[in-house]
């Protein structure tokens, strides 16, 4: 066997070597920052409350709700369903079951939409798929749902229908008590005017 | 960065362009190589030259390492390269005719048209040969239809775009280092029963 031959050989097991020692690569698995920066700039990932109360409303199996806070305000107050991952423990290998899978919609959501968003950008990151964020998170929540404030009469009436539906999500997620729904009808109150009944004057002269 | 014509760098109609200088670089080095001759090729076969296995198994060697390399650096986003599917009893069978083929006939498909190309007669014998095979699979294609698709009695045969390392849950990089060794060890092997071998000329 000639040295050239010889040389070779072991050039290519030697460069072949080299895949084994190399530090494994850091943009494995990793979603690159430009396509982070299109998908943080694209309002998508914020479903508003109302489609949050109406898909909990239906029982839509598909929905995983996410709060985000610290334990203690998750035990005080949270959506109905919703799981319990507080922003620090995020990346515990424990919760990756959750995050990282195709078939479920996750919904971050905490107090503001701050820390919700926070973890959006952190499993996005980590490329996880199908996430959201609550919009305005419990604070709109409560306005929006729990709080609804009554339209002005001269409003569309799909404001009215707007309202409607959320105080009956109220109702739902149990706040608020129905709206007296009144059946007066015009015409209703119309006095009635009893006649006098006429004496007939008796006896002549 | 890559894969060049997936990511649109390159624009998809350059796509035949661009294959057809392969072909002909492609074409001339295996001319070069003297892949051409049906003796050299089925050499292989009988023990008396070993070009196709240095050839193929360096080729397969440095792009796999290449690949590697280019998908640690970031140049190259391996998910987005095609894996041809796997299809076991299709494979299997393809595998058999392809090398009864390869070994009573002297070419493979592509040598065969570098042979006819330079004017060998065996050559232009064998991609005739080619032609007909391609004739009587299509016109029984009815028959095989289960076979190449993975339905019927093949069902199951259908694994998927998976690669040997996906399948034994290897990692990619010690299975090249691995498949390396093998290949180096091939040549000095193949070296030696070269020098014992009683030459043959062609």
């Amino acid at each position: 066997m000639s040295k050239t031959y010889f040389l070779l050989g072991a050039l290519l097991i030697l460069v072949s070597l080299g895949l084994v020692i190399l530090p494994s690569s850091e943009n494995e698995d990793k979603v690159p920052p430009e396509k982070l920066l299109t998908e943080l700039m694209s309002q998508s990932r914020f479903l508003p409350p109302d489609m949050v109360a109406a898909r909990l409303i239906d029982e839509d199996p598909s929905i995983l709700l996410i709060d985000v806070r610290p334990v203690e305000e998750y035990s005080s107050y949270s959506l109905p369903g919703a799981l319990n991952i507080p922003l620090a423990d995020l990346l515990k290998n424990d919760w990756q079951p959750y995050l990282n899978q195709n078939s479920m919609d996750v919904v971050f959501f905490s107090n503001g939409d701050l820390q919700a968003d926070q973890a959006w950008v952190l499993s996005t990151r980590l490329g996880f798929k199908n996430l959201y964020v609550m919009e305005g998170g419990l604070n709109l929540w409560f306005d929006q749902i729990m709080q609804p404030e009554k339209p002005p009469a001269s409003a569309a009436s799909e404001a009215f229908d707007l309202y409607s539906f959320r105080k009956g999500a109220a109702q739902y997620f149990g706040g608020g008590a129905p709206e007296q729904v009144s059946n007066k009808q015009s015409g209703e109150n119309i006095p009635i005017i009893r006649r006098e009944k006429k004496t007939v004057a008796a006896g002549g002269c | 960065m890559g894969p060049l014509i997936p990511l649109d760098i390159i624009p998809d109609t350059w796509n035949n362009v661009i294959a057809v200088a392969i072909g002909i670089a492609f074409g001339f080095i295996m001319e070069g190589s003297g892949f051409s001759s049906s003796r050299k090729i089925v050499g292989l076969f009988y023990g008396y030259d070993f070009t196709v296995l240095k050839v193929f198994f360096t080729a397969a060697v440095t792009s796999a390492i290449g690949l590697l390399y280019f998908g640690y650096f970031g140049w190259l986003d391996l998910s987005l390269i095609y894996i041809h599917p796997t299809y076991l009893t299709a494979a299997i069978v393809g595998g058999l005719v392809m090398g009864i083929g390869f070994v009573s006939g002297g070419y493979c498909p592509g040598t065969s048209l570098i042979g006819a190309g330079i004017g060998r007669i065996d050559g232009m014998v064998f991609t005739v040969g080619l032609m007909l095979g391609i004739f009587f699979f299509s016109e029984t294609f009815t028959w095989l239809e289960g076979m190449y698709e993975g339905t019927g009695f093949f069902a199951g045969d259908f694994l998927g775009y998976i690669t040997i390392t996906e399948y034994f849950n290897i990692s990619p990089n010690i299975f090249i280092v691995g498949f390396t060794i093998v290949a180096v060890a091939a040549f000095y092997f193949t070296n030696l029963i070269r020098k014992r071998v009683k030459p043959v000329n062609y």
